[in-house]
């Protein structure tokens, strides 16, 4: 059943660990390590219901516990290793508050590249999953203009890995520079309502990335069989677009999902902001409504609404400080996106007032 | 302890003020084909993989200026591009080295190799690709 995934993760560690087997070269020569991490606070005035910021979480704050570390608070230690001209690997290992509510590292990458040529190249192993604009870097805090990706965009579809194969392929026309990718594999889906997470499904991904000057357009097309209970299908449309000429930048993003179960979803943000010497503020605003009903039964899955402002202080050379206010309503009493352990008394219109805190860091 | 922090403020001002008076060039192997400057800005920015870019060190000023003229991009954007392909794990930042006679020694010895000197270091060893003002 997990083939795929044990032969690809199992061939790409295999082949990262003959290498100090080689011995010769100075460890750095080929071994490059790096890392990122956000140390975090968040609050919800909220009572009768958790925040949680993503679906993943099975618990946050407002009913839990008044203020929480756990939401946003990550560290991701990353090496790169250079086997030869043409053949590479990353391993990346990442702790963060999980499904089961713990910071129990876990393998969110394993995989070896082979360059065919300097725009066509083969990964094998555990591959990112770059479904949304954002997804590509969403625990890297120090990359992200908020302190979290927007619950409403990644509510349909939380896998942030496949294990398998994909191919990279870069072209250019003109000053426009396309980067393709093409992905099979097999992911965990942790799906809306927490009885269903931890699906393993097959997954199918296009992404196209084009970049012009200082706009860069992100279109991807996922498909998801899910091999467990519930037997669904999920059919996912997603465009990004970021202009950002330096003194400020616009991102808007927006998704279409089609799923056999749980039906069709429209998701999407809209964020701006405007870098002052080593401080932007920013605003944003994002929103998912669930547009049908599936199988399931369940009507209005997910549905909330955003409205957020904040301030990253970029204080010292890799690091950063955001502080962020945001207003949540939640428009649904079956699993608003970013909510958990709704207590009797939720009215739809409910409005959770949350304040974040994060110190992000590369190294 | 007074004198050596102005000893450390003059040495820097000894440092950057050269660099800064100074033309910089881009350099690469002699066997090297000459680039243009949208090349030179895609290899700084990770949009091209055709060559290896190679950095001096982080915030020198010869760095600093070579991003500004190169890309029209200050140190933090740069800084915030690289995280993102870094930690999308499809590729790494250009190697740092400490300075232009470590760049132009990595450059002399690979084909594939493009690097930014100021103009009075370049010698038989290397190729001006492109001169940046």
């Amino acid at each position: 059943m997990n083939f795929t995934r044990d032969f690809a993760i199992g061939a790409a560690v295999f082949a990262l660990a003959a290498i100090p087997a080689r011995g010769a070269p100075a460890i750095d020569e080929y071994v490059t390590f790096s890392g990122f991490g956000t140390l975090s606070e968040a609050h919800s005035d909220y009572r009768l219901a958790d925040f949680t910021g993503t679906i993943t979480a099975p618990d946050g704050v407002g009913y839990t516990r008044s203020w929480s570390p756990a939401l946003d608070s990550d560290l991701g230690v990353q090496a790169n290793i250079t086997l030869t001209d043409a053949l590479s690997g990353v391993v990346q290992v990442l702790s963060r508050d999980d499904v089961d509510g713990n910071f129990k590292p876990a393998l969110e990458w394993a995989n070896l590249k082979y360059e065919v040529t300097s725009d066509l190249s083969l990964r094998l192993g555990r591959i990112i999953l770059p479904t949304y604009d954002r997804s590509d870097t969403q625990n890297v805090g120090y990359t992200l203009p908020w302190v979290r990706v927007p619950a409403e965009i990644t509510y349909t579809g939380s896998a942030t890995y496949a294990d398998g194969v994909d191919a990279l392929y870069r072209v250019k026309t003109g000053a426009v520079t396309q980067s393709l990718q093409l992905q099979w594999g097999t992911a965990t889906e942790d799906l809306p309502g927490l009885a269903f997470t931890s699906n393993r499904a097959h997954v199918m991904l296009f992404e196209d990335t084009l970049q012009y000057g200082a706009a860069r357009l992100h279109l991807a097309y996922e498909k998801c069989d899910t091999l467990g209970f519930p037997p669904s299908r999920l059919d996912l449309v997603d465009a990004g677009f970021t202009y950002d000429p330096g003194a400020w930048f616009v991102t808007a993003a927006g998704n279409h999902t089609q799923d056999t179960y749980f039906g069709d979803f429209i998701s999407g943000y809209v964020s701006g902001g405007i870098r002052v010497g080593r401080f932007t503020p920013y605003t944003l605003y994002s929103s998912t409504h669930a547009q049908s009903v599936g199988s399931s039964g369940l009507r209005s899955l997910g549905d909330q609404h955003t409205v957020a402002a904040g301030l990253r202080w970029d204080f010292a050379e890799n690091l950063d400080f955001k502080l962020q206010g945001e207003q949540v309503t939640i428009d649904t009493l079956d699993d608003p996106a970013a909510f958990s352990r709704l207590q009797p008394g939720v009215h739809i219109g409910d409005k959770a007032n949350v304040l974040s805190l994060a110190l992000d860091f590369v190294f | 302890m007074k004198s050596s922090t102005l000893g450390a403020l003059t040495l820097a001002i000894y440092l950057i003020t050269p660099v800064r008076a100074e033309e910089i060039v881009v350099i690469v192997n002699p066997a090297a084909a000459p680039i243009s400057k949208q090349q030179l800005a895609d290899l700084y920015l990770a949009k091209s993989s055709s060559l290896i870019p190679i950095d001096q060190a982080a915030n020198s000023a010869m760095y600093v200026e070579f991003y500004k003229k190169a890309t029209g991009r200050d140190t933090a954007q740069v800084r915030a591009i690289w995280s993102r392909i870094l930690f999308t794990g499809l590729g790494i930042p250009p190697k740092q080295l400490p300075n232009s006679a470590a760049v132009k020694k990595a450059v002399a010895a690979n084909p594939k190799a493009v690097g930014y000197i100021e103009k009075s270091a370049v010698d038989a060893s290397v190729k001006v690709a492109l001169p940046l003002d």
